[in-house]
């Protein structure tokens, strides 16, 4: 317990990033209830979501450099896990997220076992590769709707029925607060240490006496599991699957999510899901208002913003928050 | 003498066309610094890379403390006690020092797979990386990060990384490269001294340190041993003052 409240203390602004933003989705609902917005409640669950798939791909991503360019692919199979169990009569939501957890963590040690032999670009291909796969291989699956995909109904949690109002979105913020909890333990850990220095330097880790593709492997079944947990809290809010949830472009989306929040940051990915999220919401509405012919291609606004964060703040929006506050902690 | 640590019986290596380790055979017994020369190109790295396992001699083996280690990876082979320090500074940038010997102690633990068991400010590991840091003198330094370091205090960080593991053989590759008159002979001190208690198979371009801390040398020339002994034969031996030391001669 004690190191618990070491870890939250320690690392500073990171962890206290990580806790106010999980405080500040706790009380969210209070506000939008007050003010009668029930519509930013979906909003919120999507982030979390959203930010939960990429804070388990910065595990592969950024605390451990390997670009994996197909975790997109994990999301879709947990979001499947509930279609496939669902169309089989299981409505369990807890049977639901242990097949996710299973399948991904299988399906991650068989494509990691074959991409991680690879690096640099032939992974990135590689890993792509194998999420296309995945993706033509549901499209092609009539069972479940290919193309179309299939409607689903939220899944059952015992007692937690998710169709009252926020037990989805209490559901999902303790599913967050859970993994946040696992990564910050990981990420601090002797193993987490390891995946830094693997990064930092893999033939200096081999010279320690360690085997790098070990702790690879493991690192990359655990961000796939947390992938399958988010597709597939996801699926049950969305009450509806198709093959568009492991689109390649999600791939992208989660990796630009990261970058934009703060690569190898526990808090980053989050804070990215929420900017990233809110300018999709934002913009296009922004856009119509001053150039209404132009608000189909908000887009090319939503680019440059990016890049311009990504340029400009090394370390992302948590790097750029963390200057501020250490500035103002200076002055 | 004592019984050899590492031996090498008849290792050859070739690439396509090029003989880079023509039927090589020597060892290194407890105790002794083996110092290995030759001119550029001559496949000294190449052996050492064979040693310690990121490359496969096509023939020949390789036995460490009389066990067969031929065939073994990299990381089993660290684990029964081969350390290295590679030619080009091979530490861990984005980490303090502190941090380095860390990394190193929990591996040399076998505690490196842990998920819940803290690392950079775990009070034993800090106390063991501390000893690794102290082996070469840099626990003023520790808290420093690597990439603000000056490349000789790089250097003594690889050898304490090198070292952390407990080796009983070390390999160190021209561990003097680009180093200052001052930083070499901080070195040297340090090297010799930890002759005690490891074999040590050294390359090295210095000669002042090569003859200051061998006590046998072997002469490698395209790949093949053309002169074998101690110091002092060496340094009289007309071909290896030919192949080699002359050489050096003319091209400084």
């Amino acid at each position: 317990m004690t190191r618990f409240f070491s870890l939250i203390g320690r690392g500073l602004l990171q962890h206290r990033a990580m806790m106010y933003l999980l405080v500040g989705f706790a009380l969210f609902p209070l506000y939008t209830g007050f003010a009668d917005l029930p519509f930013w409640n979906d909003v919120a669950i999507r982030i979390m979501l959203l930010g939960m798939a990429s804070m388990g791909l910065n595990l592969v991503l950024g605390y451990s450099g390997m670009v994996s360019f197909g975790h997109a692919a994990f999301f879709g199979i947990g979001a499947y896990c509930v279609g496939i169990s669902s169309y089989y009569d299981i409505f369990n939501g807890w049977i639901h997220i242990g097949f996710s957890l299973v399948t991904c963590g299988l399906m991650g040690v068989i494509i990691g076992l074959l991409s991680l032999r690879t690096s640099g670009i032939y992974f990135i291909m590689i890993t792509l590769a194998f999420a296309q796969m995945l993706f033509f291989g549901f499209v092609s699956l009539e069972t479940f709707g290919g193309d179309d995909g299939m409607s689903i109904d939220r899944a059952e949690f015992g007692l937690i029925d998710l169709y009252e109002p926020l037990r989805l979105y209490f559901l999902v913020w303790a599913a967050l607060v859970i993994v946040s909890l696992l990564l910050m333990f990981i990420v601090h850990s002797r193993f987490g240490v390891t995946l830094r220095a693997i990064k930092s330097n893999e033939s200096r880790v081999e010279a320690m006496g360690l085997t790098p593709l070990k702790f690879k492997i493991t690192a990359y079944v655990i961000s796939a599991m947390i992938c399958g947990l988010a597709g597939t809290l996801f699926a049950s809010w969305q009450e509806y699957v198709s093959p568009d949830i492991m689109h390649w472009t999600r791939s992208g989306e989660l990796m630009i999510i990261i970058i934009l929040g703060g690569l190898g940051t526990l808090a980053g990915p989050l804070l990215g899901a929420i900017a990233f999220l809110l300018l999709e919401e934002f913009l296009p509405e922004l856009i119509q208002a001053i150039a209404p012919d132009y608000a189909e291609n908000w887009m090319i606004v939503f680019g440059p913003i990016l890049i311009a964060i990504v340029m400009f703040g090394r370390g992302g929006l948590l790097g750029l928050l963390i200057k501020l506050f250490q500035r103002k902690g200076a002055s | 003498m004592s019984s050899p640590i590492l031996q090498l019986d008849g290792v050859m290596k070739s690439y396509d066309a090029l003989l880079a380790t023509n039927n090589v055979s020597l060892d290194v017994v407890a105790g002794e610094i083996h110092a290995l020369i030759g001119p550029n190109g001559a496949g000294k790295t190449t052996l050492i890379k064979q040693i310690y396992g990121s490359e496969r001699p096509d023939s020949g083996r390789i036995l460490l403390n009389g066990e067969d280690i031929t065939s073994l990876s990299v990381p089993k082979r660290v684990r029964k006690g081969i350390g290295r320090s590679f030619q080009i500074s091979n530490v861990l940038t984005d980490f303090t020092m502190r941090e380095n010997a860390i990394i190193a102690a929990q591996a040399q633990r076998q505690e490196a797979f842990q998920f819940f068991l803290p690392a950079f400010d775990d009070a034993s590991l800090i106390e063991d990386a501390m000893v690794i840091l102290d082996a070469v003198g840099l626990t003023p330094k520790a808290n420093i990060l690597v990439s603000e370091l000056a490349h000789g205090e790089r250097r003594l960080l690889e050898l304490a990384l090198a070292m952390a593991g407990e080796p009983c053989l070390l390999l160190l590759d021209e561990p003097m490269a680009g180093a200052g008159p001052q930083e070499s002979q901080h070195m040297t001190d340090i090297i010799s001294a930890l002759r005690a208690c490891h074999g040590i198979l050294l390359i090295e371009h210095d000669m002042d340190a090569v003859f200051a801390l061998a006590d046998r040398i072997t002469v490698l020339v395209e790949g093949a041993v053309i002169a074998h002994g101690t110091s002092a034969e060496i340094s009289q031996n007309p071909a290896v003052r030919e192949a080699y030391l002359g050489r050096e001669d003319e091209a400084c």
